[in-house]
């Protein structure tokens, strides 16, 4: 039987190893104990001796390392890395994935790419481990763990509430009954067995529900966990110097992964290459079918939040700051970017009060107070115009995201193959730019553009 | 029209002869008799006094939207003199709790809302141009849906329901959910409404990770492809073949209204074969949009919210705001008529 730590390093069997073993003196020394688990891996690739993990902080980076690589790299080979699936490398894996928390959440932040990495790889490298256990084992553990991350017998979907809101966890997904998630066998034949009438109640539990559902809540929790721990030693870290192997190994992490997402682009952070993420005029043939519409013209009833919040935000910042969630937390104005204002006046503004005009009836014929509301949120106060003596009276309003969209303006997501991969009509379009590139069909030099061939799919 | 005299709704009958007399805006001498001889504090609900000076209150006194807001009651009284003074043309209350209401400042919770008005439901029998007796029984039998599935689904408690004169407020108090953020209202918003595709796959990895089993929504009684059905199902059954729906063309919606009798059984999937598989995703796609759309979803997601309270006066329809006590028989011509409406020539 595996250790649970293999699966949930946050237990507290995990923590026992980490007080008992972890040690922040040797994080980056030669460990040859973990250099003999990995070297004598049966399915290890050893030919190269950069793929083995020689310290506690190597194995850190490669963990992350194993996760980018295996999403982006067409050549993936799962044997580079096959000794993070042996259960004999159980702790210095839980002391590495403690070791990371410490370097990201005090050096970095739990908001951060990198955080998001981590916490993402980790759900994948519980979705592997628990794969690649025997059947019953894997019964066996799935339903141990759970067992301590959830107190109750049934839980009510309400306990995993932070799951839902951070859509880790859909509600259409669960089987749902008075509020109680149903993962009991007997108690969903209980429940449901007189709705079948065609299948077998058994059957069709070990189809919807199974064990899958657990799977999926086990390996969420622990995504949250791992979050959740993230923020708590951030929380506490203001208080204690932090170790200086903590923050070389901070650097480390943040300069693997911006090698291989550079390496990868296109498919991390805004989704996109540096060069598409760069000020340049706006490409209107990579608008997503929100914006493009809503350029066009919009009708009475959602007019308003269209072209004020929706277009309003993001043209500006598509033309100005397209890598603003790239570099969230990043306080910037539109001075900073186009000190004059002359984008803003000579094509921001244009294409917004144009839009405007195309909706019907045209917005500032009814409405001629929303310039105002315009002006707000582009950062410059409420004045009919921009002025630099009024920015920083409000906020430059950020995007809103594809969800909010679908909330507020449903009439206008009406989403192509595209939009399923972004969650950020800015996103669409930086990634669209950079499709545009790829396939030399867009004009680089961003001055003309030849509209003639836009049509990409 | 026909009318069914043995009912013997007097309101009902009233509006088949002169739907203009109910509907019409108030006077402002109207207004005060409202307020003045009709309107009680006992009808206020006790969701809404319970911790009443916690509340942001706002008024509409022209009658070109509420612009008089950041008010604030101490208690019952005061509300009631306010009232019965200024007579307003509305009158809303905030979902939202607040420490310092009077400035909408420290946010403490606030109830969650599912607000349908049967002037904008995308799918509606009638033909009129605001609301009618018809499309509010049907936003009725709509709110009574979403409120089943919030209580069986996902026991939710603590659900009152409201008419707000033109369509219906279900106004959610449960504790666990009072506290959350937008994300967690849209995901329940998205659930209760049937606003996703279900999926069509599910794997099964006792039988190795491997082996996978598609279902249509409708093969599978329980959990959200139940819901996604039944809300469906409420949809095909009534159209009338003029709406526009994206994702479903004409000939399309022709082809559901031809075989939709086949749903009376639930026999699913000839109708499925009927309109063919790929027309039949489009059909779903369609739906899941009018769902989302048959609710106004920016109201649910909006933590500040103010809405019309219960017991004022809908001017511009002349109808009373009230809770539904009884969700099943309600009926707003009986319930919701002011008393000087029974009296106009």
């Amino acid at each position: 039987m595996v250790l649970l730590s293999f699966i949930n390093p946050l237990s507290e069997e995990g923590q026992e190893i980490v007080k008992e073993k972890g040690n922040l003196e040797n994080v980056f020394s030669s460990n040859d104990e973990l250099i003999y688990i990995a070297t004598h891996d049966k399915r290890q690739n050893i030919d190269d001796d950069s793929l083995i993990p020689e310290s506690y902080g190597d194995l850190a980076i490669k963990r992350i390392q194993w996760y980018i690589e295996r999403k982006n790299n067409k050549n993936f080979n799962n044997d580079d890395y096959s000794y993070l699936f042996n259960e004999k490398i159980t702790e210095a894996d839980v002391i590495s994935f403690h070791l990371i928390s410490q370097a990201i959440a005090t050096k970095l932040s739990p908001n951060s790419r990198e955080a998001r990495f981590f916490v993402e790889s980790q759900g994948k490298i519980i979705e592997e481990r628990i794969v690649k256990l025997p059947e019953q084992e894997r019964k066996e553990i799935v339903n141990r763990i759970l067992n301590q991350l959830i107190f109750q017998e049934s839980i009510n979907w309400k306990f995993l509430k932070e799951l839902v809101a951070s859509k880790k966890i859909s509600l259409t997904d669960l089987v749902l009954d008075e509020g109680n998630i149903i993962l009991d066998k007997e108690d969903f034949i209980n429940r449901f067995g007189n709705k079948f009438k065609d299948r077998a109640p058994d059957r069709m539990y070990d189809i919807i529900i199974g064990d899958s559902i657990k799977e999926l809540i086990l390996t969420k929790m622990i995504m949250q966990n791992t979050e959740n721990y993230l923020q708590k030693i951030r929380e506490m870290s203001s208080k204690i110097e932090v170790h200086p192997a903590i923050s070389e190994l901070s650097e480390k992490i943040a300069q693997s992964i911006s090698e291989l997402t550079s390496k990868y682009s296109g498919f991390y952070g805004v989704g996109v290459s540096e060069g598409s993420m760069k000020i340049g005029k706006l490409i209107k043939e990579a608008f997503p079918p929100c914006i493009a519409t809503t350029v066009e013209g919009v009708s009475s009833g959602g007019r308003n939040d269209a072209i004020v919040l929706l277009l309003t935000s993001f043209v500006s910042y598509a033309r100005l700051y397209p890598a603003i969630f790239r570099n969230e937390g990043v306080d910037v104005k539109i001075s900073d970017i186009d000190p004059n204002l002359t984008i803003t006046l000579n094509e921001i503004l244009p294409l917004i009060y144009e839009a405007a005009d195309n909706c019907s009836p045209p917005l500032f014929d009814d409405q001629p107070q929303e310039k105002i509301n315009i002006t707000s949120k582009l950062g410059f106060g409420m004045y009919e115009n921009p002025e630099l003596d009024h920015e920083g009276e409000t906020t430059w309003y950020t995007p809103m995201s594809c969800e909010k969209i679908k909330m507020h303006l449903p009439q206008l997501c009406r989403p192509d193959k595209l939009c399923a991969k972004i969650g950020n009509p800015l996103s669409y379009y930086s990634r669209a730019k950079w499709l545009m590139e790829k396939e030399g069909k867009s004009a680089n030099n961003g001055n003309s553009n030849n509209n003639g061939n836009s049509n990409n799919d | 029209m026909t009318l069914d005299i043995s009912s013997n709704n007097f309101y009902t009958y009233l509006w088949h002869i002169h739907g203009d007399i109910i509907f019409k805006t108030a006077t402002l001498e109207e207004r005060r008799r409202y307020y003045r001889e009709e309107w009680s504090e006992k009808d206020l609900p006790k969701f809404i006094t319970d911790e009443l000076r916690m509340r942001e209150f706002g008024f509409d006194h022209l009658g070109h939207g509420p612009n008089d807001r950041y008010k604030v009651f101490r208690g019952k009284d005061s509300l009631r003199r306010f009232l019965r003074y200024k007579t307003p043309f509305a009158a809303y209350i905030s979902v939202a709790f607040y420490n310092n209401p009077r400035r909408r400042g420290d946010w403490i919770k606030s109830e969650y809302v599912f607000d349908v008005d049967a002037k904008d439901l995308p799918i509606r029998s009638c033909d009129c141009d605001g609301v009618c007796e018809i499309c509010l029984s049907e936003a009725l039998e709509i709110v009574n849906n979403l409120i089943d599935t919030l209580e069986s689904d996902l026991g939710i408690k603590n659900i009152h329901l409201i008419y707000s004169g033109r369509g219906y407020h279900i106004r959610i108090l449960d504790d666990d959910i009072m506290d959350s953020d937008s994300e967690l209202r849209s995901e329940i918003l998205k659930y209760v409404a049937g606003a996703e595709v279900p999926k069509l796959k599910y794997g099964n990895i006792s039988e190795g990770s491997g082996s996978s089993y598609n279902f249509e929504h409708f093969s599978i009684p329980i959990a959200y492809p139940k819901v996604f059905t039944k809300r469906l199902k409420y949809n095909i059954q009534h159209l009338k073949g003029t709406e526009e729906i994206d994702d479903i063309n004409k000939k399309l919606l022709k082809d559901i209204i031809k075989n939709r009798d086949l749903l009376e059984d639930n026999q699913w999937g000839i109708f499925r074969s009927k309109i063919g598989p790929r027309r039949y995703k489009n059909m779903v796609t369609g739906m899941a949009r009018v769902n989302l759309a048959t609710i106004d979803a920016k109201v649910s997601i909006d933590l500040k919210r103010i809405l019309r309270l219960p017991t004022s006066l809908h001017s511009k329809v002349s109808m009373k705001c009230v809770e539904v006590k009884d969700r099943e028989w309600f009926d707003p011509f009986k319930s919701a008529v002011p008393k000087f409406v029974e009296e106009r020539e």
